[in-house]
């Protein structure tokens, strides 16, 4: 089998958002970028799954400009194989980003696209989806658990009601969740190694896609201050106090 | 000159601020707590290859070398993890053996303090003769092929837990020795051997390890645990004493960036009299400026290293290094306390436990007055006091 894990390069998690002044955007220069940590936990099972012994080949692809190469080489040296790097500076919305994957899974022939359930920066959770809908192959979302047998996949997904199980036909999409693993540390040998593993670089153009951004950002605030609290004493006080603010229904 | 971290150094740097993180500050305060050494992150970091960090591949190591373990030390540090074993074994020891030891004894010790399985510790420090190393009394006497080993050491972090030392011994008494630096010898001990007693010392600073008091009596040594010449040990001391200040440096410079982070968040949330106390200049002054002097320290600390590397001259760059990260480390940590108000001195946020931390930095391992001394003396060329 051969997995496509898609990472995407995104404001470290533990780093204070600072929207821009002039509200296009939040502030990256001298800020520290990692790999979204979804993504994180989409290699590290597409690593699990190869050394069960249920693949042979991991490439890891991100779209992004010449810098995401160091999220790429930082999967390379978890363990991944090799690396496609899309290099472009355009606005990529969710809808590109999985043309230009359906274009790679294709042309690669995976059997298995993994992908992060959402990217921390813009939240979206849609390029799986949207990549699965192109592809008319199955998908299974917001995995926690997953296995295999023979050409077929199961995903544990945390729905509201409980745990669903889904089976899917491979090729297929999943995109994972937070609990599905925890991803290892980089040992230092493998660091050594990954300057080695090759990364191919790609254009748009070589893909057939074009950016062509279908949404656009009208402004970015930062949140409202928090307002000071009040402490009530009893659960009527405190309904009393929620419906005075329109909070919940009478 | 080129000041970009490459992507193997960051990804070290990461490594010990990840590392640093999945631990956390509870797991540092329980063990510091309990005096208990941290069995679980040692084995982690052996685990993931960054105990032989310095050591070469045929031992089992990573081939690297001073940068990459301060660069390593530095983000262990500046996520709150500053675990001293990891300079006297990893960074002293291990490197000097790796440097400086027999082919027997690289096979005997490397590959198992490489994995993890042999702790190391590093003894030189005696009750009279701290500062001043000329004086150490601590005697190996010839005993038929090898040694006997007789004499006390002190302060040494981690005996109690470390399977071996390297001592810093006289194989010549001071008065019988032409200069004062001959005579000095280094040999692998066996800290289970018949003779050795080991003590640990009350020393109420935040880090998980105990510092002990080695008695020697009459341990017998044989004669290949010597590491280098006899006689001449002397002159691979610094090999371990510069890196020694470097790694210590860099500690200093995590720790720094550690403290300042918690006064930088305070500062920016805590509104007094209705403003953030970070728009005042009276605080955000010294944050400035403690953040100016911290990375001044840090690019001293990786000249000082790469040069180490490049085997050239690193000596003062080592020395300038240690005093002034000490230096920044206790601004930066005083100036965030002071940010944290009653805060600061409250476990959970920890900075009166940094505090104490930091300040040991500029005793140790190598005083403030003894660096200056180096740097006036052997720097700038001022006359000798002493
Ligand atoms: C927590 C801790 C861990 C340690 N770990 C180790 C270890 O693992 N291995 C080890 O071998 N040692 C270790 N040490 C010992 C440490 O290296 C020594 O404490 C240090 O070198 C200072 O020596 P001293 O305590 O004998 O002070 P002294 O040498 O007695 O100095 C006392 C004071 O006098 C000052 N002074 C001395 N001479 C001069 C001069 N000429 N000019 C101006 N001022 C001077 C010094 O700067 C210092 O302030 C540790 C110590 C501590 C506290």
């Amino acid at each position: 089998m051969k997995i496509l894990v898609c990472i995407k390069r995104v404001v470290d998690y533990n780093v204070r958002i600072r929207v821009k002044p002039d509200g296009g955007g939040v502030v990256t220069d001298g800020v520290k970028m990692s790999m979204n940590p979804f993504d994180e936990i989409a290699v590290e099972e597409a690593l699990r799954i190869k050394e069960a012994g249920n693949a042979d080949e991991i490439i890891v692809v991100s779209i992004g400009a010449k810098q995401v190469q160091e999220q790429l080489r930082t999967a390379l040296a978890m363990g991944a194989d090799r690396g496609i790097h899309v290099e472009t500076t355009e606005n990529i919305q969710p809808l590109t980003a999985s043309r230009m994957l359906l274009n790679i899974a294709q042309s690669e022939g995976v059997d298995l696209v993994l992908l992060g359930k959402q990217a921390i920066d813009d939240d979206n959770n849609q390029t799986g989806q949207m990549l699965a809908a192109l592809w008319d192959r199955p998908q299974a979302t917001f995995a926690s658990g997953l296995s295999f047998d023979g050409g077929k996949a199961t995903t544990i997904r945390e729905v509201d009601a409980g745990l669903e199980v889904l089976e899917v036909d491979l090729p297929a999409v999943v995109t994972v969740d937070l609990r599905l693993n925890e991803p290892r540390y980089v040992k230092l040998p493998d660091m050594m190694k990954a300057k080695k593993k090759t990364i191919d670089v790609k254009t748009l153009a070589d893909l057939g896609v074009e950016a062509a951004p279908g949404v656009s950002s009208l402004g970015v605030r930062p949140p409202e201050g928090r307002q000071a609290g009040k402490k009530v004493e009893t659960v009527e006080e405190l309904v009393k106090e929620l419906q005075a603010r329109g909070l919940v229904n009478d | 000159m080129d000041f970009q971290l490459s992507f193997e150094q960051q990804m070290i740097l990461d490594y010990g601020q990840n590392l640093a993180q999945s631990f956390g500050s509870d797991y540092w305060r329980e063990q510091s707590d309990a005096q208990a050494f941290p069995v679980e992150l040692w084995q982690q970091i052996a685990a993931d290859g960054f105990l032989g960090v310095m050591v070469s591949e045929e031992y089992g190591g990573a081939g690297l070398g001073m940068t990459e373990i301060t660069l390593l030390m530095e983000g262990m540090s500046g996520a709150g993890l500053p675990l001293f074993m990891m300079v006297v074994g990893p960074t002293m020891v291990l490197s000097l053996l790796d440097h400086y030891g027999s082919d027997s004894l690289k096979q005997r010790y490397l590959p198992a303090g490489c994995s993890g399985e042999k702790v190391f510790c590093f003894a030189i420090t005696e009750p009279n003769a701290g500062s001043n190393s000329m004086a150490i009394t601590t005697l190996a006497r010839a005993d038929g092929s090898g040694f006997k080993l007789s004499g006390q050491k002190s302060y040494i972090t981690g005996a109690d837990a470390a399977d071996y030392a390297l001592v810093v011994a006289r194989t010549t008494p001071l008065k019988d020795a032409a200069r004062k630096t001959d005579g000095f010898t280094l040999f692998m001990v066996d800290l289970k051997a018949p003779g050795v007693t080991i003590q640990p010392m009350e020393i109420p600073v935040m880090i998980p390890e105990k510092q002990c008091e080695i008695f020697f009596d009459d341990v017998e040594l044989g004669p290949d645990e010597v590491v280098g010449e006899v006689d001449r040990g002397f002159g691979i001391l610094f090999d371990v004493l510069n890196p020694e200040r470097i790694v210590v440096a860099a500690m200093a410079v995590g720790l720094g960036r550690y403290a300042l982070k918690k006064g930088v968040e305070y500062a920016g949330d805590r509104k007094v009299f209705g403003a953030p106390i970070g728009s005042h200049q009276g605080l955000a002054h010294p944050l400035a400026h403690a953040h100016t002097e911290i990375e001044m320290a840090a690019l001293m600390t990786y000249k000082a290293a790469v040069n180490f590397d490049q085997g050239a001259p690193a000596g003062a760059e080592a020395n300038m290094a240690k005093y002034f990260a000490a230096e920044a480390a206790i601004k930066a940590v005083d100036c965030s306390l002071q940010v944290n108000g009653g805060a600061g001195f409250t476990r959970e946020v920890g900075l009166l436990d940094l505090y104490g931390l930091v300040r040991l930095l500029r005793t140790i391992p190598v005083s403030r007055e003894l660096l200056l001394n180096y740097i006036g003396e052997k720097v700038m060329g001022l006359p000798r006091s002493y």
